[in-house]
């Protein structure tokens, strides 16, 4: 099939995130849940429009793309998801970006995830 | 720009929540928060202390639940001295209408049910006399499904109409009871973007509001009584300044 040329092609936005997880989580049960939780607050309709989409995901970091106009939906969608399999997560976005490179350049390189249970005795 | 100061001040830890305060505060402050206010209940454990722990500022409140009006103002004329902020637990008409009429409350929180949104626009005038914020608790958008969300969405439409009309502060809180309930500053305001709140309000309520209340708590050095404050003081500059001009 041939490339679509430029102009003509979906506008996306790439959100890199970190997940706050009570252990691993696999990536096909995050987009499982995903998926679900997107259905359920936006509708078929609704997540047909935000065309969100786990581009990479390792190591409870990861990248989503989702379309230009409906970054914000998609914030909010990210937000409800509360469990992954039984296990609690919170996801967390570092930023957003026009490109693929730049969001993991940007915002991925070098971050070390989050544990609130370890941070919090380091500080003692 | 300058970068906002975001607060929650409607944090549980343990005993009501599962983590600790220590716990809930690095993860907050991983977040972006500039602080939390730890509000248990005030007949699970006595109020805790306010603290500055590395870049983000504990507050000290407290969360009132009652079930009839009438003990509402005893405990909180006796909350009031100790805590920096005081949340009152709504729910029922006679409880909500207390809560906005008595200007010593902070905030008013879960104040809708299921059948209907809670907030009219008597309660929407006094609470903007009064200067009582209403909460939005998006943890209800975050953890609920289905008709329960459904309904929770449509109440906070009806109650965004009405405060800005009758221009009530708000607040926009996550009712966090561990770690894992936390949201970013900027997923609540995506949340918030969903019942039609614009950008600048959803800032408003995660910030400015939250920084009035916690300054209207803690008086400043200059503060004197209501509405008097000391501007400036006359320096033994300014004294000998006059002296030398009445020589000349």
């Amino acid at each position: 099939m041939k490339v679509l040329p430029p102009t003509m092609r979906e506008n996306k936005r790439y959100l890199a995130f970190e997940l706050i997880a009570d252990g691993q989580v696999s990536r096909d049960d995050l987009i499982r849940e995903m998926f679900s939780s997107s259905g359920s607050l936006l509708g078929d309709l609704g997540s047909s429009e935000c065309n969100i989409w786990l581009f990479a995901f390792d190591d409870l970091k990861g990248v989503v793309s989702c379309d230009r106009e409906h970054v914000s939906k998609t914030r909010a969608v990210l937000a409800t998801i509360t469990s992954v399999k039984g296990k609690r997560v919170s996801f967390h976005i570092l930023g957003v970006s026009g490109t693929v490179l730049g969001a993991t350049k940007k915002y991925l390189e070098g971050v070390d995830i989050f544990n609130p249970e370890e941070q919090s005795r380091i500080n003692e | 720009m300058v970068k906002p100061k975001f607060y929650d001040l409607n944090v549980y830890s343990v005993p009501e929540g599962k983590n600790t305060v220590e716990e809930l505060a690095a993860l907050a402050k991983h977040f972006g928060y500039r602080g939390i206010a730890i509000t248990n209940p005030s007949n699970s454990c006595p109020p805790g202390k306010p603290t500055v722990a590395d870049g983000i500022d504990i507050f000290s409140g407290v969360e009132l639940k009652v079930e009839n009006a009438s003990k509402l103002h005893g405990l909180i004329g006796k909350y009031r001295k100790i805590v920096d902020v005081i949340i009152v637990y709504g729910g029922s008409e006679s409880v909500n209408r207390a809560a906005v009429e008595n200007s010593n409350v902070d905030v008013l929180s879960n104040f809708g049910s299921l059948k209907d949104s809670g907030l009219n626009h008597v309660l929407a005038k006094s609470a903007h006399e009064n200067d009582v914020a209403v909460s939005f608790d998006l943890g209800e958008i975050i953890s609920q499904h289905g008709g329960r969300r459904i309904r929770a969405l449509s109440n906070f439409k009806k109650d965004l109409k009405l405060v800005r009309k009758y221009d009530v502060p708000f607040l926009l809180t996550g009712n966090v009871r561990s770690c894992y309930d936390l949201r970013a500053p900027y997923e609540l305001m995506a949340l918030a973007e969903l019942f039609g709140m614009t950008r600048e309000e959803a800032m408003s309520g995660l910030s400015t509001t939250a920084e009035q209340i916690i300054s209207k708590n803690r008086p400043s050095a200059n503060y004197v009584s209501s509405g008097v404050e000391i501007v400036s003081v006359p320096s033994n500059d300014a004294g000998i300044f006059l002296e030398e001009g009445d020589g000349q």
